[in-house]
């Protein structure tokens, strides 16, 4: 009780380092967000959109990927970019840019693979309607995506809340410096095993409330848009 | 006027529940209404979608004289998309390459003219099923196409729409082709220069009205005894 006094404390102090490790965990998961939902949903529109032979396959291993253990992505990239890796030249472990790769990989199939749901049951419904109208794939992906957006906004949330919560593959290639690749959930895992409770804490209380935030976000966004949906 | 803008030649088509047409020859006369019956799962709306090219035939080859862009087709169950029914109408035209003031021009033109205007701003799906079914009809229009391909444009619609959309398509069919699918004899009657018969994927006969009237064949006589009496 005490220490989660302290923690509430130390939040409305405005601790300069606690605010650090929050706009770093923002920052990376927002970067790695954005990339991932610019090539995600497109990625997604295309399998719904498109009967190619081996899209069976593809949605089959994006589903798998959904399922990929954090911890196998952080030790996969710390072999490739370590300096005996074959990308160790480029010198990006233990900075954020690799904490931006890695929860790409995390968060890319689960946006892929959500979406794909969403988008299969509309696109099948339109499908008579583009073939009546020779709508070109390209089209059918963007209307798709457009007619389907306010779903997709659920799915992408979905993935933004994965990419807060990650810890075990951000830890081995962020190597959790201060000041520079530390974030709350690195934070957490380390200060709970110093037994500096109220950091970790407090950082747990910030990432409930982003977590409440995020789902108050997705109830706000579908009550609000109801009628604009035109569903 | 180039004649017979739709024909088919030796067509077959199996489909996965076996139901097959079977090598279909014939063609439509080049403009005027031509009717497609025949009993439930005879395979008319089979001909229609072969003819807009959403099926493709296993054998045999369907000749048309327009580009398929120049085809509209009215499906028998109406999707749209998530939005009002304004851009449902625009959305044919805006990917067809016309300007945002063409397709409002012809939008409101045809939503002022079939008194659609009052629902411009509704969703679409939300519609009742026969204004759903109004909408897909005028939807078929936007693009103003040689040839109309209707799959039972008035199967739920009311007396008084079902008679808009027949004086329509009477005024307009010197002008266009229309194919159309019904099982309403009486709306076949009404509206048909030309009707083609199928049964079972097979071809009974194609002639004018007044022929098929004084028909020989045997299933078009116990047809049309069977629907008119």
């Amino acid at each position: 009780m005490e220490a989660l006094i302290e923690s509430v404390r130390l939040i409305l102090s405005l601790d300069e380092n606690l605010y650090e490790i929050i706009f770093l965990s923002l920052k990376v998961s927002a970067v790695a967000l954005f990339i991932s939902t610019l090539i995600g949903l497109p990625t997604a529109g295309l399998l719904s959109s498109t009967n190619f032979f081996g899209r069976k396959p593809i949605i089959l291993i994006f589903n798998s990927m959904m399922a990929l253990p954090p911890v196998f992505v952080g030790l996969l990239l710390y072999v490739i970019f370590s300096q005996s890796g074959i990308f160790g030249f480029m010198k990006i472990l233990y900075t954020p840019t690799i904490m931006i790769i890695a929860q790409i990989i995390i968060i890319f199939p689960i946006i892929v693979s959500v979406s794909t749901e969403v988008l299969d049951s509309i696109f099948k419904e339109y499908e008579e309607f583009f073939d009546s109208f020779e709508v070109s794939v390209f089209r059918r992906v963007k209307t798709t995506l457009f007619d389907a957006r306010f779903s997709l906004i659920t799915c992408v949330l979905t993935g933004l809340g994965r990419a807060l919560s990650e810890v075990g593959a951000i830890i081995i290639v962020g190597g959790n410096i201060v000041h520079y690749t530390r974030v709350m959930t690195t934070t957490i895992a380390l200060e709970t095993s110093r037994g500096n409770l109220t950091l970790a804490m407090a950082l747990g209380i910030i990432l409930i409330f982003i977590s409440i935030f995020l789902n108050f976000l997705v109830l706000l966004i579908k009550t609000t848009t109801k009628n604009n949906s035109y569903d | 006027m180039i004649n017979n803008k739709v024909s088919f030649k030796n067509v077959s088509l199996k489909l996965k529940n076996n139901f097959s047409l079977k090598n279909l020859s014939f063609s439509f006369s080049s403009l005027g209404i031509s009717i497609i019956i025949g009993p439930n799962g005879s395979g008319k709306t089979l001909i229609a979608k072969l003819i807009r090219g959403i099926v493709k035939p296993d054998k045999g080859s369907i000749q048309l004289k327009e580009k398929k862009s120049r085809i509209s087709y009215l499906s028998q169950k109406p999707t749209f998309l998530r939005r009002n029914v304004f851009n449902n109408l625009a959305y044919p035209m805006l990917i067809n390459g016309f300007s945002e003031l063409e397709t409002n021009i012809r939008i409101n033109h045809l939503l002022n003219f079939f008194d659609f205007s009052d629902k411009a701003n509704l969703s679409a799906r939300i519609l009742s099923g026969g204004n759903k079914q109004f909408l897909s009809f005028i939807r078929s229009l936007v693009l103003d196409t040689e040839i109309l391909i209707l799959d039972e444009p008035c199967s739920n619609l009311d007396l008084k729409s079902n008679n808009r959309i027949e004086n329509y398509l009477k005024s307009i069919k010197k002008k266009k082709k229309i194919i159309m699918v019904t099982h309403d004899l009486f709306q076949a009657m009404r509206l048909a220069d030309e009707i083609l018969i199928i049964n079972d994927g097979r071809l009974i006969e194609i002639s004018s009205r007044s022929d098929v009237l004084k028909s020989k064949e045997e299933f078009t006589q116990n047809f049309l005894t069977r629907n008119i009496s």
